[in-house]
Formats: C-alpha cells, structure tokens, sequence
C-alpha cells in the first residue's frame, strides 16, 4: 500500500530539488533563468527606439512618408547628459524629448501621443513625468559612478568590449563595454550580468582597486 | 591616473580638546549625513541609539570649582584594532588608506566585532531602520541605509573621499589638503575636529599631530589609533597633557 504513495513523494522530492538546484546553479553562473518575471528587460510606458535615435545603420522601419528610415546616430550623451561628469547618467526631461517631437513624428503615433501629453502638448490634464522602469540596476550597497569609467575607457579603447554600431570615437564608442549595443536595441536589455565577479575582473585587469570600499560603502 | 591614486594616503584625524565646546553639532551632522536611524527615546533607554560620534561629558573636581569637560569619540580607525580580527566573514578589515571599513553586505552581524571594540563605537542594527515620511527624500544616497542585522561605525566619510578623489583624479592633481572634510569635521564651529592625510608632512593634521599635547585614546591597548587627540590646556593646571587620557 505504502510504495505507490513513496513512489509519488519521491518523484515530488525529486522536482522540487530539481527546480531548485537549477535557480541555484543558473545564479551562479550569471543570470537567474529568463522565466516568471526574471527577463532582463522591461515594456516602457513609452516605447523608445534606441535604433532610430542611436543606430548609424539603415533600419527595417518604414517612415510616415514611405521612406526606409535611416538611423539618427546621436551619441549617447546627447540625452544622458550627465554620463562623464556624474554618478548618473541620467534620463532626460520629457521638455527636452518634445524640443524635437513637438514637430518631429506623425501626429497619429501613438508612442508619441503619450509624450506630447505628458509634455501638455496634447491633452488637458498637464505636465507629468513619464515613469520610465530602470533596466540597469545595482543593490543598493554598490556605489558604481559612471564618470570615472567613461572617463579610463576612453583613454584606454583597447579595453573596450562589444561596439555600438561601429562608433569608436567618444563616449558613445565605450558605453557598449557593459551595455551592449544599444544603438540596435529596439527594446533596451541587459546583456552583461554586472555582477561583483565581472566588475572585480575588470578592475583587477586594469589596475584599478579592488578594495571593498571602493564600491561599497 | 598618476595622481590621487588609491592607497597613497593614510587618512586621520586630529581632535583639539581645548578647542571643543560640547556642542554637539558634529553629532547632528554625522547623523544626517549617514543615514543613521533617529534614536528615539524608546531607543536610547534600551541602550540601543546609534551614534556614530558622540560627545562624552565628564566633570573634573568638585562642586564649586567643577569644570565640565567635552571628548568628542568617534571610531579611531586603529591600525591594530581589536575588532578586525574577530570578524568571522572579514565584513571589517583595515585598507591601504589607514580606515577600518566596515563592509555592509559582508556582515553577518555576529557582534564580536562590537564586544572587542575598547571605544564603543560600534553600533548594531536591532531593527529596520525607519524614517518619518517627512523625511524620505532626505536620506543622503551616496550612503548605504543599513538594514536590520548589521554592525555600523564611523567611516570617516569614505563616500566624501571617493568623492574628493574622483574629482581631483579628473582634474589631473593630488588630493588638496582640507579638500576632504568629514561631516563632523566641516560642522564643527570651532574646529575642534581637524581631517586630512597624515602621509603628508606638510597637511594641517600632520603638523598638528607634533604638538606636545598629543595622545590617543586607551594608549594601555596599543591599538594605535589615526585619530590623535590634543590635550586640553587647563590655566590653573599650567598644562593639562596627559589629564585627559585617563578618561576613556
């Protein structure tokens, strides 16, 4: 009577461990399993196109005027102003996305529509801010400055890893080290693990201290 | 980066006794520079506030010639301090710039570290720390609110280094003296409380540690601590050095 009941148990054990172990072991490794809300990338309340506004590259997006779109190729520091002089890089005000979109962008996008009527172009309920979902974050306990970094990176490219459609000049040409290339992210994501063990390799590789309370403090 | 490299100055501190007048401004800036949770009555009769400086008063003679006395205690970032080989995760270790740093996200809040420490200067987190809502947009975020669980002192106001060096590093040049100050030590109205780089023999604190009034706190330990005291010169007494130093 009891084996078929153990049977069953046993087997309930057994999935449950193994679900387990693999969080435990997908952790560890680098980034939890892209499952039940763990995905490194988020749906915008606005849905920005980085390829339009940052790619150098021809896109497969057809503008309102049947044109094959070409990218913008902005720096990156043309809107995250604050990237090599401060902690933050910053996120724009909406008053400096409607500098352009008050004339550029149809009237009937809907992407753009949201903006306008967060920037009280359109819509009678006033200026509000739009809540942009942060991709990148650090634990709270981790102090990472960006200044810094741009600032070695761009002394030293040869440090640089990945590449932003081809940019090697300037600051855009060193952010793709830990972001990736944005420049061809339709949807931006995280694509480096940013943990402890991958800024310690970097900053052991490159001189920098590996004291705790460079970081953290 | 030739300049303001990390690991070339050995920070400290240098407290004139006969300059401090109690007034315990260095305590209020330390508490809102750091995050530190308020301490409530309810707290403090449990013996359980936080304070990362406090200002010890104590009276020296008797009723009708007593003269009030002020030691402000803060950390002494020892450089062999009894509170870092006891720590069973290596959460609080000495660093290559003369600070005892405790390492948050380390610490597993045994409190060994806070039963070895001859100063009392460390403080445990018994709950989670909270704020009125009046105050949440006040929390300094170059500093991490600690959370329940763990141990907390002193850090010399690393975050205020970092910055400093960062800047000096971008701007091509050393660290100037005075260009780091403490949160105590720019709040102090007297200048009681003096910051800098004790590597340079020519910064204010290095010149100011010479003075024959000099003494460390509990020197019985031998944990030769980087913050120096200067005794307080008492006009009845002729010199008071060495007066203060039986006092703990």
């Amino acid at each position: 009577m009891l084996v078929p009941v153990l049977a069953i148990g046993g087997l309930g054990v057994v999935a449950v461990i193994g679900v387990v172990a693999a969080f435990v072991i997908t952790g560890w490794i680098g980034q939890p399993v892209p499952v039940l809300g763990f995905e490194q990338t988020f749906d915008q309340p606005i849905n920005f196109p980085h390829t339009v506004h940052a790619s150098l590259k021809q896109l497969d997006r057809i503008a309102a005027d049947g044109q094959t779109m070409e990218g913008l190729g902005l720096d990156c520091t043309f809107c995250h102003r604050t990237v090599t002089t401060q902690a933050n890089a910053g996120v724009p005000p909406v008053g400096f996305c409607v500098a352009c979109h008050q004339v550029i962008g149809a009237e009937d996008n809907v992407e753009l529509a949201i903006l306008r009527d967060a920037a009280d172009i359109v819509g009678d309920d006033g200026p509000s801010p739009v809540n942009w979902k942060r991709v990148h974050r650090l634990p709270d306990h981790v102090r990472f400055v960006h200044e810094p970094h741009i600032r070695y990176l761009t002394a030293n490219p040869s440090v640089v890893t990945n590449s932003t459609d081809g940019v090697t000049e300037g600051p855009s040409g060193v952010c793709s080290t830990c972001h990736g290339n944005v420049a061809a992210m339709q949807q931006v994501e995280q694509v480096e693990s940013l943990k402890m063990g991958q800024c310690v390799d970097c900053h052991r590789d490159n001189g920098a201290p590996t004291d705790c309370a460079a970081c953290h403090y | 980066m030739t300049t303001a490299e990390f690991g070339t100055h050995n920070w400290g501190m240098v407290v004139d006794i006969d300059k401090c007048i109690g007034c315990n401004a260095c305590v209020i800036a330390c508490q809102a520079e750091n995050n530190i949770p308020i301490n409530t009555q309810d707290r403090v009769e449990r013996a359980r506030s936080i304070s990362w400086i406090r200002v010890e008063r104590y009276w020296e003679g008797d009723f009708p010639d007593a003269k009030a006395r002020f030691i402000p205690i803060m950390c002494q970032h020892c450089e062999n301090a009894p509170c870092e080989p006891v720590c069973p995760v290596y959460a609080t270790y000495h660093n290559s710039e003369g600070m005892n740093i405790q390492v948050y996200n380390r610490c597993v809040g045994t409190r060994y570290c806070a039963n070895g420490c001859p100063y009392i200067v460390r403080f445990f987190n018994y709950w989670e720390p909270v704020w009125p809502e009046s105050l949440r947009n006040h929390l300094n975020p170059d500093v991490t609110v600690r959370s329940r669980g763990i141990m907390e002192k002193c850090s010399f106001c690393v975050h205020r280094i970092r910055h400093e060096s960062r800047k000096a590093r971008s701007e091509g040049h050393e660290i100037l003296d005075g260009a780091v100050q403490t949160a105590c030590s720019s709040a102090c109205p007297t200048s009681a409380l003096n910051f800098g780089n004790f590597n340079d023999p020519n910064s204010k604190v290095s010149k100011m540690r010479g003075d024959k009034r000099h003494y460390t706190l509990l020197d019985q330990f031998g944990t030769d601590p980087n913050v120096i005291y200067l005794a307080k010169i008492d006009a009845d007494k002729k010199v008071g050095a060495g007066e203060a130093a039986t006092h703990g």
